[in-house]
């Protein structure tokens, strides 16, 4: 059988401002994921890192060390490659006040 | 399979089904249109995304919350992984962290002949565990409903959507009666045209919270267990004729219920839907704590 593979929408066309993140996700029969994050429309303000999280439970959330720029143009799209993240899966930005972006966030998950 | 003895070939069937670990706990008519267990992937269920057209800003709300389904262990936090009926994985469909958040997975396909068609599953639901007690009324409802409609060439032909849903709880109040439902919202048309009849594009939203009607005897209380991370798995069956466009049937666990004062969303045909079988599950929540239905295997069959 052909090993899992599997593109998640996690966050379309959310407006994201302040403490951001999107939905908790789970992908433990993964041994490897590729997060892009769009930006749908033109981003407003400064634009901050972007970073991958890891979780024992789902519900308290450690950085998993990889991190990235959010896009500074409409479409522009960043990319986050990540291992050993064990279960759970998100990102999540930090905006400072005035800064906002509206994203689709697509998780490609791979056995 | 011979016809030459029909009860003969009913009881080799039979047989074969019983002595499938996969297919036994199941009772499929003739034909098996799809079978899912989660330990081979997502099986084809997918989100549903609403319509648009132009760009995504026109999507109803309700569909613009919607996220993509997950293979789940059902890891707990404090007992590890559950895992499904006998595999490691299921299902895991998650609202959102709010009151009223709903979530949808959806399987597409098309039918081969307006006859009966069975839907069986083994599902649960529980809040996230991110309290310390029961939290028994915090997932408001889950359910399950299909979306059909008659080939191109039918006469009188209609959209017809079964609904079915188990409200659990309601405003915090532990209610466990399963519900339909015969409305859906107003068309909301794409592209700058006055009439969905003008429109390329339009869109409903038939979860909407408005219109939900009781199952006669629809009350039911299912095993929740005793606290948020301890799961059992509930077996349901819904039986629809898409002859006569009509549920025949509905069994949960060891209860039968009548489904003679049920009835489904019509509507009008649609130009691009003929053949259209799809089949829903859906989850609620009646909190802001995230609402998780979990599937851990399904049986869709037919009698043709």
């Amino acid at each position: 059988m052909l090993p899992e593979n599997i593109t998640a929408i996690v966050a379309r066309n959310e407006r994201w401002t302040g403490e951001a993140a999107s939905e908790p996700y789970e992908a433990g029969w993964a041994r490897e994921a590729v997060i892009f994050v769009r930006a749908l429309k033109d981003p407003k303000g400064p634009q901050p890192q972007i970073h991958a999280e890891i979780s024992p439970d789902g519900m308290r959330w450690l950085p998993e060390g990889t991190v990235a720029v959010m896009p500074t143009t409409r479409d522009g799209i960043a990319v986050l490659r990540v291992k050993h993240f064990g279960n759970w899966l998100r990102v999540t930005a930090r905006f400072a006040e005035g800064s906002e972006s509206t994203v689709l966030v697509t998780l490609h998950a791979k056995a | 399979m011979t016809t030459d003895n029909p009860a003969m070939a009913e009881a080799l069937r039979l047989a074969l089904l019983r002595a499938n670990p996969d297919l036994s706990r199941f009772d499929p008519l003739p034909r098996i249109i799809s079978h899912d267990d989660f330990s081979r992937g997502f099986c084809g269920w997918s989100q549903l995304v609403g319509n648009y057209e132009d760009d995504l800003d026109g999507m109803l709300p309700g569909y613009a919350q919607h996220t993509s389904a997950m293979l789940s262990t059902l890891a707990h936090w404090e007992a590890g992984s559950h895992g499904g009926m006998d595999s490691s994985y299921a299902l895991k469909l998650a609202s959102r962290p709010k009151a009223g958040a709903q979530n949808v997975t959806i399987k597409r396909h098309t039918f081969r002949k307006r006859g009966p068609i069975r839907f069986e599953a083994y599902v649960t639901f529980k809040p996230e565990a991110n309290e310390l007690n029961l939290s028994e009324t915090d997932v408001r409802a889950f359910g399950i409903a299909f979306d059909l409609q008659g080939g191109d060439r039918d006469a009188a032909n209609e959209r017809v959507m079964p609904h079915l849903r188990f409200l659990n709880a309601e405003n915090g109040n532990h209610v466990q009666k399963w519900q339909f439902k015969t409305e859906t919202t107003p068309f909301k048309t794409f592209g700058g045209a006055r009439s969905p009849e003008a429109a390329k594009t339009v869109s409903h939203y038939h979860l909407s919270s408005e219109g939900w009607r009781d199952l006669p005897d629809g009350a039911q209380r299912l095993c929740y267990n005793e606290i948020p991370t301890k799961v059992n798995w509930t077996y349901l069956c819904l039986d629809f004729d898409l002859e006569t466009m009509k549920a025949t049937g509905f069994r949960c666990n060891d209860r039968v219920f009548d489904m003679s004062g049920y009835d489904s969303i019509r509507i009008k045909a649609m130009k691009n839907l003929w053949c259209m079988l799809n089949f829903l599950f859906f989850v609620e929540t009646d909190s802001d704590k995230r609402a998780f239905l979990y599937i851990d295997s399904v049986c869709i069959s037919g009698d043709f």
